[in-house]
């Protein structure tokens, strides 16, 4: 068998369409983590405030009886916890980093307290009672050729996601509040002199964060599985750090590393199926991250040689 | 004159105070968080039926309540210290290490290997060579992390973070494939040979020489942070890099040297809890002791000596919550709950500058 037959029966369509929808939980969180970072605060927490919405989105969804009334409970609970966060950090001067974490290991605990709790059960939570996503049937884009079938019959959410992105990059580089924004970040202090509320700045930044991390959370929980397990984000708010990290804070390059990372993450699952073990694959994603972002930085260091050497 | 006096007099107290304030308003500084935490723990179990009072009676006496109880607690709290300790190294030198949770299952993984893998060694012999490899394996894994950052600066908190999964992965890996056991039900390694095994003290708790072990190397590291010469220079850059760099230090080596230093620490925690505990290496042994480490170092101040009250009262917290949820059905998660909201508010210093407010300037 020849390498191209491989990959050919590697890369199929099913992959490349699980690899969008892969990607969509990472973009939000990456996306929550752009504004957080654009506003000058490091949001380790991504991790957590994802736990937190997959969690609150199925107890949105079995009160409610609907995902869309998941997503909006998930979206209120990270709120909350996003303004704990923000608070702590910006009111009382306490390290973004460490806060970050304290975001994680908190999520973490109410998540399988609250499991316990609420639902009698530890580990997973899987029931007929969580109202999941529908996939969307756009008219005509499922019969287009060969796209049709990777992009059509996909979670409303993946849609809006890439949508998400284009949003991002309007909000940040084409709005005088994305100006604000961005300033707050980049130079404080000159921000302050010309009157733009710093604080009122980094708050949003970690708001709006923390509500794209729901629906990255509640993705998670409500779409595709209709589940919720303690350890299900599995890294996924890291790797939208990593994504962050990777693409600059430039939505177009954030999204390019979320959807590497949403194909490792599809990869992985398929490459299970050809009887290779799972524990190895489930390795890739954060292997591709430790090399992606190796690449980017030597590929940032060239390029401020380049410039310097022009300069001198 | 009499103006002068006065302002004498407020300098005198305001020193007096100042004075206090440092021992007095750090303890209540702790107390304050610590109720706070527990107080937000008490409306969890509240809300769920249950009642708090007995809860925490139960974990009280779960951690502390006898000779056996407190034994068990120094025991948990062996592998927290080293843990805390691989943080306090890091994080009181320039290193934003995250993968001490990777970095401790290498070091277990490979303590595991060299306690069943080498037959016929003297058990001091075979101890000491079990706890050096994991110490090695442990800086092993941070290496890559730290090389990447002094080489080309990619960000170490990221990639860190990510060689913890690969760690737990790679693990997982070993024992369901190359190092399968066909004696435990649970993936994992075979047993270490009896030669490996740390002795015990107290008849019926797992208690053992790890415990004194771990309160030796905080004196070593509070030594070699504090009365070294490159222990300052590592301090010095952990507090001010660019300074340091103006002044001359080596920047680059003692970063590598800080994650070197932590990540053999961590891997000497892992190793502990193997050869102290488990008795083999099985997946998922560790339960976050990593990430407890950041947080006691958090508690402790960076400070070595610190870091033993924080693990044996986070290591109460963990053996406690067992008695709870045996004796009041409060389930143990509930503990996690309580860590996330001490470690929200533990840096904030909420109550510190309320009190120090309070106080005239």
């Amino acid at each position: 068998m020849s390498i191209v037959d491989t990959l050919g029966r590697l890369i199929t369509v099913e992959l490349l369409s699980s690899s969008l929808r892969m990607t969509t939980p990472v973009l939000y969180a990456t996306l929550g983590g752009i504004f957080s970072s654009e506003a000058g605060v490091l949001n380790v927490g991504l991790e957590g405030l994802m736990i937190i919405g997959a969690f609150f989105g199925v107890v949105g969804s079995v009160a409610l009886g609907s995902a869309w009334g998941g997503l909006l409970v998930a979206i209120l609970a990270c709120l909350i916890l996003s303004l704990a966060f923000a608070a702590v950090h910006l009111e009382w001067g306490a390290d973004e980093m460490i806060v970050g974490l304290a975001l994680n290991i908190f999520g973490y605990g109410l998540t399988t307290y609250l499991l316990v709790v609420m639902y009698d059960v530890s580990g997973y939570y899987s029931s007929e009672a969580i109202a999941g996503f529908q996939p969307l049937h756009i008219p005509g884009v499922e019969k287009l050729p060969l796209i049709g079938s990777i992009l059509g019959g996909q979670f409303a959410l993946v849609y809006l996601g890439f949508l998400a992105v284009f949003a991002t990059w309007f909000v940040l580089y084409r709005t005088p509040w994305g100006f604000w924004l961005r300033s707050a970040g980049e130079s404080p202090e000159a921000a302050e002199t010309v009157g733009i509320n710093l604080k009122l700045m980094k708050y949003s930044g970690v708001l709006i964060g923390g509500i794209l991390c729901a629906v990255g959370g509640a993705f998670l929980s409500l779409a595709h599985l209709n589940l919720f397990s303690e350890e299900m984000t599995a890294g996924r708010g890291f790797l939208a750090l990593a994504a962050v990290n990777f693409g600059d804070r430039k939505p177009l390059k954030c999204l390019a590393a979320s959807l590497i990372f949403g194909f490792a993450d599809a990869l992985a699952i398929r490459l299970q199926r050809f009887g290779l073990p799972s524990q190895l694959v489930l390795m890739l994603p954060y292997i591709a991250t430790v090399v992606v972002l190796t690449l980017s930085a030597i590929q940032r260091l060239a390029a401020q040689r380049a410039r310097m050497s022009v300069r001198g | 004159m009499t103006a002068r006096t006065e302002a004498e007099v407020v300098t005198d107290t305001s020193r007096l105070r100042a004075m206090l304030s440092s021992a007095g308003l750090q303890l209540l500084n702790y107390a304050l968080i610590l109720l706070l935490a527990l107080g937000v723990g008490a409306l969890a179990i509240a809300a769920s039926g249950k009642d708090p009072v007995a809860a925490y009676q139960a974990l009280l006496r779960g951690a502390f309540g006898s000779v056996r109880a407190l034994a068990n607690t120094l025991d948990r709290s062996t592998v927290m210290i080293l843990a805390g300790l691989a943080a306090v190294l890091a994080f009181s030198t320039s290193v934003r290490n995250l993968g001490i949770e990777g970095q401790l299952y290498m070091g277990a993984f490979i303590a595991a290997w060299v306690g069943f893998g080498i037959d016929g060694l003297p058990s001091l012999l075979h101890i000491v060579l079990a706890f050096v490899a994991s110490a090695i394996a442990g800086a092993a894994w941070g290496l890559v992390p730290i090389l990447l950052r002094t080489r080309w600066d990619v960000d170490e908190i990221v990639t860190s973070l990510m060689f913890n999964y690969i760690a737990t992965f790679f693990t997982a890996y070993l024992v369901a494939f190359p190092f399968k056991s066909d004696t435990t039900i649970l993936p994992g390694t075979d047993p270490i040979n009896a030669t490996a095994k740390l002795p015990r003290f107290i008849r019926g708790s797992p208690l053992s020489v790890g415990f004194p072990m771990a309160l030796v190397l905080v004196v070593v590291v509070y030594w070699f942070l504090f009365r070294t010469k490159q222990g300052y220079e590592l301090r010095m850059v952990g507090m001010n890099p660019r300074f340091a760099a103006y002044a001359g230090l080596p920047v680059k080596r003692s970063a590598l040297l800080g994650m070197l230093l932590s990540g053999a620490m961590a891997g000497v925690g892992g190793a502990s809890l193997i050869l102290g505990f488990f008795g083999r290496f099985i997946t998922q042994f560790s339960l976050g002791y990593g990430w407890d480490g950041i947080v006691i170092s958090l508690l402790a101040k960076n400070n070595p000596i610190a870091v033993i009250p924080a693990a044996i009262f986070y290591a109460g917290l963990a053996n406690g919550s067992l008695e709870m949820q045996s004796a009041t059905q409060v389930p143990t998660m509930l503990v996690s709950t309580v860590k996330g909201v001490i470690m929200f508010i533990v840096t904030a210093q909420v109550f510190l500058r309320h009190l120090a407010r309070r106080s005239p300037r």
